[in-house]
């Protein structure tokens, strides 16, 4: 491989020098897609240039005079001229310089570096062997030494911790863990301890899910929430774990296909699901699918290939040696899933059935217990109820003869007299001749009853509320708000006995009425809660009736009197207009008997049939009161029990009959056009006997696939040196831009195969290069000199990713949470931003607890509304794969760090942290330069900060009403212990400063 | 390589050529305050190509698609035909989003409230449900002969205001603020106000896609934060923000002495914006200030969020430099009900938006600001939900209508008084002049000046552009 940066000789290099003004200025027309080849002529292959086409001459190798093509780019005639002046192409005089040295010197095509199979070269020699810790250094080095320059210094001890920890965790070093590496010194130990870290995977899924455009959402019109996140758990897990990358590979793509699948593999398969899905009602469903197939084709290829296959759905690609038949033959392997909606099932509905294939997840930890304790007192209940069913023996026997004896001498219903009465609401009262209370006089809003009653019974087993027609109510009763809808709600009634003064409540067993409004049932009123009751609608204008048992009955009333408060707090005048109350004394319970066991109590037990006899057994458990309890206690389990719903994820499931892939013209699902195979690129190595994605996926990390390993090492390789070797990271193809350090990249690359596709070994090997480990100070000349760094005398500074950025600042303020996996969380984020993406859901429920402050990796991210103030940083919307995040630097980024509520608690939390330990001003802002920096504050940055503190705390001082308006921030949920709050103000203050530094944002 | 210089140079190239981003003293003399006065800088001539007509935009998009056979392109022959089986080859289920069994023909209802009046010099025809704009049709600029590809909201979006019917790409504002920069140091080029929900097509609709998010359309929002993050935390004075601020600045020079990275100076420019902005915005935003002879042209009142205060809201962001205005008016989705719903929806944009185009003109900006008024496909003249023959006329709806619709421009270089393009005597297809949507976007540039193939942005090994491969500056509509 030829020298990239090396200056022009008089043989021009190929792949630097020509390939790239041929194929900006001619392959448009002159190149690999048929469709638009003008005159037959093609130039991206020797054979093409030298054949001609319609042009014999083209390009005569040795001959510039007599090739056409050096004829045509110096014409006069503009209707001669290459390229043709409407195409707004033009050559430069050097470029047509050298395309005739190029022809003059044999017209040499070489393959594009990229479609040939990496192979280590030697180690170069470098001269400053002392400076060079591996093989990375001497790349690197010979380099800078060709160029005159060296590597910097070594960062400081501080500096480079911070950095490493940064790089490899996303998160800064503690002070002790700093206390103890300028102790040891011992940097490979520190590179090990936290390449092992748990927090190592949470860092690099980050990286990895932007490429597989993870969201928690659809995408599209409504945008709702979908489970998908197990599977971003399993990136967590699978980077932790250091899953060798071929099978980190092969399981997200194809897990489901592999023998023998088990549940983690299959979802890793969550990688393929993650693309949108468009639900919105006028889209074809299979459109939707072919658009899923599409983003699916095209993310594999950036992913893996490092290649921009998009073009060629719609014609041969015009640079890249694939064809629209490449494309399809690809997409054939992803054809095979199923439809992921279908035409609503109501046809009013505004979306589409969403009918993607789900896994279900076991169930969680917690759900798993919960299930369990559930299950145990389900059985144990039935049991007990099984045990009570067996109805027999004496004591049905003896009910049966209490009853039939009670029958024949039934008690009844005998009306109180009304001893007092009064509305709290306002109004008055009437007692009529039947003994009734008919309110009368203005009609509360609400109400309530306080009556007294008195009752010759001595024994008392129950009440009843006969809520009574009068033809002064208006609609006749019985409530009196309303003339059309005359109700009332009774939300409670309570009942107490009265001696001497002395009040003591009664308890009820239970309450029947003759009628309840839906939603209204009459245990309502008897049920301690507020907001229950008993209503008639809409049965108006008739009399009703509820009884109540009570729970203990009364042995005996001698002198007392009974208080009844009857509660109607609906509003409107939902009270009652009429009412009577009479006591019962019926220790059976014969008056409240249904007319139906009644009948059978009086035929004689040898008469009954079966279903009698059932009846009767079915009344008498009914009415113990241990029995109903059972019964209740049971439904309520079970349906706790049916809540507890396995999680779900999204999955790739294969048809068991492949679809017949044809080409698309112009990418149209309704114009198919020629059918195709499965099958690999043609210009890429070949797959034999291709028949599934599995296949494809295992081609895709075999050894002689000359993409995939650069591709990978590459964006590792940015992110530590904020660039790739090859700087379109996203693309090796013929416009991509040329490797700087070719050998390297792939030295990189055949190491990380190797070594048996392991990750983590290759990260060492960069983290451990003399490198990565100098000072990022940017020194003018060098400036000057390489201002992208390319050479790599310095290490990069740069600002960190939204998430990093998150998570630095928690963990500085120490709020960080440690806690890892499961659902999406909702921190704090600014009221209204959801609402405004369509429909009423989902809502955004901000967590106030440990979650609002666990890793941004876990925040549920929402493709019409991803969390603001990391879309200020540059975070993408995850529509589509992202291989490089922008880095800009914006005043909205400033307003985010400066006043993001988020943001601000954390300063809150920082100042608590710092002043925990010693008061001492100078000794403070040190501890929070370690805790923000890792290092300790300069002089001039003491004074800096001195003069802050002393303008507010003395502020303060004299205003303490701004210490409490600062402190006193609903937004906060974090509670500071610090008590002396003229301090914790001011050092707030601080905090918000050391938070928002350029160095604290900076991994630098 | 012939490629965009831009592309040679390292990222901060990018920002020094946006404005917004850019406060810096150090960096003052980079920054294009205004493009047409500064020829002579490199960075200026790569956005423009050629002198440019209009030098701003404000950008309306009604979301949902309004019934334009109602507001702007008569059809006597349909009105006539109403009720009528509609023709076979209408009736295309994989051209229909909702309609599923063949359709009835629909016109405008025979009644003197959905009547056309030809107007002005011009003799334009517009509907009655808009008699503010009428007094404006000498202004308007009509095409009628818009088509697109996509006849769903989210993609349909997408491929008018990016070009693509899916997500990634960057907006047309974001390729504005691209190519022009911004003309405000206090205010970002792009920034966009809405009205109901935010389009289907999400962000999107204004995302930046592949170029630099400080690209992006920033939404000034007329509930809490104009700006998210605008205001100090509760507790916080104006006084303590200063000092804060302060002192980070004088933080980050120490660390910009002894490190020297650009990066630190630009962070400081940032900040000193950002607290700028904390004044400038709420300025900005608060239109009581405003006169009342203004409040009554508009119809705005003060502290509501309505179309009609963003129409005013979007006056004075021209006039304070801003690049490119983008409204986004929600509601025009009529499935049913078209009759009944479209008056109501037109009468809460008429006003504001006649008020814009006089006061704009009243201002003498109305010459180099190019007001855009479109929606992302139009509507069927078929009728949805209800036969449409005249016995439900008031159920009846307009399904989406990919074929043919009508948008206008006014100002900003276009033809005044004139219409562009001619439907069919029943509006389904074009008879006339077609525009496809690449051409339309291809007109808006060229009217910035900026050539639509010429705009472009090296992404993935492929130069990229609004246009894709495809677009015509149509100059029947140029002035």
């Amino acid at each position: 491989m030829g020298q990239f940066l090396a200056a022009a000789e008089d043989t021009p290099d190929f792949n630097r020098e020509i390939r790239p003004i041929l194929a900006e200025n001619c392959f448009h027309c002159h190149g690999p897609d048929k469709k638009s080849r003008k005159s037959g002529l093609r130039l991206d292959t020797f054979e093409g240039a030298k054949n001609g086409g319609e042009f014999a001459e083209a390009v005569v190798p040795g001959k510039p005079e007599r090739s056409e093509l050096i004829a045509r780019i110096h014409s006069g005639d503009p209707d001669e001229l290459m390229p043709p002046p409407d195409s707004k192409r033009t050559l430069t005089s050097k470029e047509k310089e050298l395309l005739r040295k190029w022809i003059a010197s044999g017209a040499k095509y070489e393959e594009h570096w990229a479609w040939v199979a990496p192979v280590r070269g030697g180690i170069p020699k470098v001269q400053n062997l002392g400076s060079i810790n591996n093989s990375v250094d001497a790349y690197l080095l010979r380099r800078l030494e060709q160029e005159g320059l060296k590597f910097s210094e070594r960062a400081s001890a501080g500096n480079l911790l911070r950095r490493l920890s940064l790089d490899l965790i996303g998160l800064p070093p503690t002070p002790e863990e700093l206390e103890g590496f300028l102790k040891s010194e011992n940097y490979e130990l520190e590179v090990d301890r936290l390449l092992k870290s748990p927090r190592f995977g949470e860092r690099w899924a980050r990286h990895w899910l932007d490429l597989a455009r993870y969201a928690d959402s659809n995408g599209f019109q409504a945008d709702q929430l979908r489970p998908s996140w197990a599977y971003r758990d399993w990136v967590i897990n699978a980077l932790n774990e250091n899953m060798p990358y071929d099978q980190f590979t092969i399981e997200q793509l194809a897990g489901d296909l592999l023998p023998n699948s088990n549940l983690r593999q299959k979802i890793a398969t969550g990688f393929h699901r993650a693309v949108t899905c468009n639900v919105e009602a006028g889209v074809s469903p299979e459109g939707n699918r072919v658009n899923q197939v599409f983003d699916r084709v095209n993310t594999t290829a950036t992913v893996w290939l490092g290649i921009t296959l998009e073009c060629a759905q719609c014609h041969d690609h015009k640079f890249d040696p694939f064809s629209m038949k490449d494309y399809y033959s690809l997409f054939s392997f992803f054809n095979n899933t199923p439809l992921e909606v279908q035409l609503p099932s109501n046809k009013k509905d505004v979306s589409h059935d969403f009918i993607g294939p789900y896994l279900d997840l076991p169930l969680s930890p917690e759900q798993a217990e919960e299930a369990e304790k559930i299950d145990e007192e389900i059985a144990a209940l039935e049991r007990e109820r099984d045990e009570l069913s067996k109805v027999s023996g004496p004591k049905f026997q003896a009910w049966q003869e209490s009853v039939v004896a009670a029958l024949e001498n039934q008690p009844e219903w005998r009306p109180m007299t009304v001893k007092s009465f009064v509305s709290s609401g306002g109004g008055e009262y009437r007692i009529l001749e039947n003994g009734s209370v008919l309110l009368t006089g203005e009609v509360p809003d609400k109400t309530t009853y306080t009556g007294e009653f008195e009752t010759d019974l001595q024994s008392i087993t129950g009440f009843r509320l006969e809520t009574l027609t009068h033809p002064d109510l208006p609609g006749k009763g019985p409530g009196r708000g309303d003339v059309i809808r005359p109700n009332f709600v009774l939300h409670e009634l309570r009942v107490a006995i009265k001696k001497d003064g002395n009040e003591s409540q009664l308890k009820f067993q239970s309450a029947e009425a003759d009628f309840s409004q839906k939603n209204w049932d009459v245990a309502g009123a008897v049920d301690g809660k507020a907001k229950t009751g008993w209503a008639i609608s809409p049965q108006f204008g008739k009399p009703h009736f509820a009884t109540f048992r009570l729970d203990c009955p009364i042995e005996s009333l001698r002198e007392s009197s009974l208080v009844f408060w009857l509660d109607q707090n609906f509003g409107k005048g939902r009270v009652i207009g009429n009412l009577r109350l009479s006591a019962i004394s019926d220790p059976v319970g014969t008056a409240a008997l249904p007319q139906g066991v009644v009948s059978v109590l009086k035929k004689p037990e040898g008469k009954r049939n079966a279903k009698e006899t059932g009846k009767l057994k079915a009344y008498f458990l009914k009415s113990n009161v241990r029995f109903s309890t059972l019964e209740k206690r049971l439904a309520l389990l079970t349906k706790e029990r049916s809540t507890l719903k396995p999680d779900r994820t999204l999955v790739m499931v294969e048809l068991a009959k492949p679809r017949k892939t044809r080409i698309l013209k112009r990418g149209n699902f309704l114009a198919p056009d020629q059918l195709v195979m499965s099958a690999t690129p043609e210009r890429l190595p070949k797959l034999e006997k291709p028949s599934n994605r599995l296949d494809m996926a295992k081609w895709l990390v075999r050894r002689d696939n000359p993409l995939t390993a650069r591709v990978a090492v590459n964006r590792w390789w940015s992110e530590f040196f904020g660039g790739g070797i090859v700087a379109t990271l996203e693309d090796f193809g013929t416009q991509s831009e040329p490797p700087t350090h070719p050998e390297l990249l792939d030295w990189l690359a055949v190491e990380l195969m190797e070594s048996g596709w392991n990750m983590k070994h290759v990260l060492k090997a960069i983290v451990m290069s003399q490198a990565y480990q100098q000072s990022s100070r940017v020194a003018p000349e060098l400036l000057a000199k390489d201002p992208r760094n390319l050479f790599h005398a310095r290490a990069p500074r740069f600002r960190m990713d939204a998430e990093r950025l998150r998570d630095n600042a928690l963990e500085i303020s120490g709020l960080l949470s440690s806690k890892m996996y499961g659902k999406p969380i909702m921190p704090y984020q600014p009221n209204g931003l959801w609402r405004q993406t369509g429909r009423n859901e989902p809502k955004w429920e901000e967590q106030k607890d440990e979650n609002r402050w666990r890793r941004g990796v876990y925040i549920v991210y929402r493709r019409a509304a991803p969390y603001p103030s990391m879309v200020n940083f540059d975070a993408p919307d995850r529509s589509s794969c992202t291989v490089r995040r922008p880095l800009t630097n914006t005043p909205s980024q400033a307003l985010t760090m400066l006043n993001d509520p988020a943001y601000v608690e954390m300063a809150l939390a920082f100042a608590d942290r710092i002043l925990t330990g010693s008061g001492d001003v100078s000794k403070r802002v040190d501890y929070a330069f370690r805790l923000a920096l890792s290092r300790s504050a300069s002089p001039s940055e003491v004074t800096i900060l001195e003069e802050l503190i002393r303008d507010r705390s003395e502020y303060y001082r004299d205003h303490p009403v701004k210490v409490s308006a600062i402190l006193k921030n609903p937004k906060f949920f974090y509670k500071p212990n610090h008590k002396n709050l003229i301090e914790l103000a001011t050092w707030f203050h601080v905090a918000n400063v050391l938070l928002n530094l350029d160095e604290t944002l900076t991994r630098k | 390589m012939n490629q965009n210089p831009f592309l040679t140079q390292n990222r901060r190239s990018f920002l020094q050529k946006s404005g917004f981003g850019f406060g810096s003293a150090a960096l003052a003399s980079l920054i294009n305050q205004d493009a047409a006065a500064a020829d002579d800088d490199p960075l200026v001539r790569l956005g423009l190509h050629h002198s440019p007509k209009a030098k701003r935009v404000i950008y309306i998009h009604m979301v949902g698609a309004p019934s334009h056979l109602d507001l702007f392109d008569f059809k006597p022959e349909l009105q006539k035909r109403t009720g009528e089986l509609c023709p076979d080859e209408f009736f295309d289920l994989n051209q229909l989003a909702f309609i599923r069994e063949q359709p009835n023909l629909l016109g405008t209802p025979k009644d003197e409230r959905f009547s056309f009046k030809k107007c002005g010099q011009s003799g334009t025809e517009i509907s009655n449900l808009l008699p503010n704009l009428q007094g404006m049709a000498d202004e308007m600029c009509f095409i009628k002969t818009l088509h697109t590809e996509q006849f769903n909201h989210a993609p349909a979006q997408m491929f008018a205001l990016t070009g693509f019917e899916r997500f990634g790409r960057p907006s047309i504002g974001s390729w504005t603020s691209y190519g022009l920069g911004s003309e405000n140091q206090n205010l970002p080029g792009f920034v966009v106000l809405i009205t109901g929900q935010v389009l289907g097509a999400g962000n999107s609709a204004f995302g930046s896609g592949f170029l630099p998010t400080i690209h992006q359309g920033v939404e000034f929002r007329s509930k809490g934060d104009p700006v998210l993050y605008l205001s100090n935390p509760d507790g916080v004075s104006h006084l303590d923000r200063k000092l804060v601020v302060d002192a980070v600045k004088d933080l980050n020079r120490v660390a910009f002495d002894d490190v020297g990275d650009p990066e630190i100076s630009t962070r400081i420019s940032q900040y000193e914006m950002a607290y700028r902005m904390q004044t400038s915005v709420p300025e900005l935003m608060d239109i009581k200030s405003e006169p009342t002879y203004i409040h009554e042209m508009y119809g705005t009142k003060p502290g509501e969020s309505s179309f009609a205060n963003n129409c005013l809201l979007a006056r004075r962001l021209v006039e304070r430099g801003v690049r490119f205005v983008q409204l986004f008016d929600q509601g025009w989705d009529h499935h049913g009900g078209v009759f009944e719903n479209l008056p109501k929806k037109a009468k809460q944009v008429d006003q504001p938006i006649a008020a814009l185009l006089k006061d704009l003109k009243e201002r003498g900006l109305l010459e180099d600001t190019l007001v855009v008024w479109n929606s992302e496909f139009g509507r069927t003249p078929m009728a949805q939900g209800a036969s449409g023959d005249g016995s439900k006329i008031s159920e009846a709806g307009r399904d989406h209508h990919k074929e043919a619709y009508t948008v206008w421009m006014a100002g900003g270089g276009t033809k005044r008084g004139h219409v562009y393009g001619e439907t069919d005597e029943l509006g389904y297809g074009i008879a006339k002049d077609p525009v496809h949507v690449h051409d339309f976007n291809a007109t808006v540039l060229h009217l910035l000046g900026v050539d639509h193939e010429r705009l472009t942005f090296r992404y993935q090994g492929r130069q990229f552009r609004l246009t894709d491969v495809h677009g015509e500056v149509k100059k029947g509509v140029l002035a």
